[in-house]
């Protein structure tokens, strides 16, 4: 029998010279967890606010997307773990201070709860629908009962969901890209703005697609600022950091950041928010595919370039 | 998707001279900037060089053509005319958003049919890509580019493309007019 001890995370060929473990499964997970977010919040926060009515695809049909988004982020999730049949063993402890564990447990709580919440809209979408089984009925009379209390629930756990899509990169210490506390409120924005931007494709009722596209335009704002912000703090920095920030200026990822997340992704489809707002006959659908879009190349390279960076030398 | 028999020669469109002078502006501007003339076929170019690539790479490599473009440090859709040309499409879009004329539609004469005018212009389309490839340049590489370089291939590629195009109109007037 061949044995092998490894006793530095040095001779571990999967970690050094670069950490190469993550390939297209967990940007596509954060991807998608970060879209579930922003939908949901969507939808809770205007319930609580008594808007159904006015905003019916954030409240409603929007959320239809959330279960299928987040079973294929999960999907892609354990396609990604080495040892998949282990995936339950997150659920024997809770560890306030692992995201791995704070994800584990907010989509225990929330994928359950955003099927609740879209099932029982079915027969808003589709008024012959019937459900097979009687206690179906009973549990959607309890949804619409305690409708609002589980709108608040759902606004907590979405802001966790999306900020625990940033943490769970920013808790690696010792990959200087990703070790900074912005990336959990970058990637919150950045998943609230392609939730946005899915419910303003979706919906029908001008008025709402308008007040979504404002809300929309808000997001990319603060997520250019916070996009401006994260590399005045790496360059502000030491030297591992710089080095980090130095991949986006004028290193690898600097074309693909700044054309397709920064450009096409951010900067275009406000524009053209901008000119839809001021009356110009703009197809929501291409906005919309923008930002979704730049918010998926945005998670790739977050994931690829974080990998690069090191303290080790 | 609509169709429009006439097209709408509204007081919406720049003046032509005006445009084109705004052009050579932006080719002077492009040169400044990047050091570089403008291109439309050669991103085409490497879009194709990359796919067949994907498919085959060893009849890429193996091919006089294709393997020009293919090395192990550069990417072929890393090319400035690729990221030029994706500019060209978010700018045509802003501009026909300004004018009011987004709009699916195939724009032809009265006389013809949108099919005909889609497998004609198909055609000329397959035509142009095999010329400009002969001639190392479309209208834009090597007429506009060239010119504005005062290289003499330029102003012979002008002539003859639109030489060629002035002397063949009369016998296909029909797929058009």
């Amino acid at each position: 029998m061949k044995e092998e001890l490894i006793i530095s995370g040095r001779m571990n060929p999967g970690i050094d010279p670069f950490l190469h473990i993550w390939h297209w499964h967990i940007p596509v997970y954060l991807f998608l967890g970060g879209l579930a977010a922003g939908i949901l919040f969507f939808a809770a926060l205007y319930t609580i606010m008594g808007r159904e009515k006015e905003m019916p695809t954030a409240v409603k049909w929007a959320t239809f997307v959330v279960p299928i988004a987040l079973v294929l982020g999960l999907m892609a999730l354990f396609f990604d773990l080495k040892h998949q049949l282990f995936f339950w063993r997150l659920y024997t402890t809770v560890r306030i201070e692992s995201p791995m564990s704070w994800g584990a447990w907010v989509l225990m709580f929330i994928t359950p709860l955003s099927m609740l919440w879209a099932a029982s809209y079915i027969k808003e979408a589709i008024p012959d629908w019937e459900w097979k089984y009687k206690f179906m009925d009973q549990i959607m009379a309890l949804v619409d009962k305690y409708r609002k209390a589980l709108a608040w629930a759902m606004l907590a756990l979405a802001v966790i969901l999306g900020i625990y899509t940033g943490i769970l990169l920013s808790a690696f210490n010792a990959r200087p890209l990703w070790n900074t506390s912005l990336l959990g409120l970058l990637f919150l924005v950045s998943g609230m703005s392609t939730g946005a931007a899915v419910i303003m494709w979706m919906s029908k009722d001008h008025r709402e697609r308008k007040i979504m596209s404002t809300i929309d335009l808000v997001l990319i704002i603060v997520e250019l600022f916070f996009i401006i912000h994260l590399f005045m703090g790496f360059m502000a920095s030491t030297a591992v950091q710089i080095e980090a920030a130095e991949l986006f200026l004028g290193g690898e990822f600097t074309v693909s950041f700044w054309v397709f997340v920064v450009i096409l992704g951010l900067v275009f489809p406000a524009i053209l928010e901008i000119m839809e707002l001021r009356g110009y006959k703009i197809p929501v659908a291409v906005p919309a595919l923008l930002i979704l879009f730049g918010g998926l190349v945005f998670r790739i390279i977050m994931v690829e370039a974080g990998q690069l960076t090191r303290y080790l030398y | 998707m609509t169709t429009s028999n006439i097209i709408d020669r509204s007081k919406r469109y720049t003046n032509p001279y005006l445009s084109g002078f705004l052009l050579g502006m932006v080719l002077l501007a492009t040169f400044y900037i990047t050091g570089r003339g403008l291109g439309a076929s050669g991103a085409l170019k490497s879009a194709v060089v990359t796919t067949v690539a994907a498919v085959s790479e060893s009849h890429a490599a193996g091919s006089d053509y294709y393997s020009k473009f293919i090395s192990d440090d550069k990417h072929p859709m890393n090319n400035w005319l690729v990221f030029q040309v994706i500019g060209v499409l978010a700018g045509a879009f802003l501009s026909g958003a300004f004018a009011g004329r987004l709009k699916l539609k195939v724009e032809h004469s009265p006389k013809i049919t949108s099919r005909t005018r889609l497998i004609m212009a198909g055609i000329g389309g397959i035509l142009f890509g095999i010329g400009s490839q002969l001639g190392r340049g479309c209208t834009s590489g090597t007429a506009l580019s060239g010119m504005a370089s005062m290289a003499l291939a330029g102003f012979i590629a002008l002539l003859a493309i639109f030489g060629g195009g002035y002397l063949f109109a009369y016998f296909f007037r029909k797929f058009w007019i």
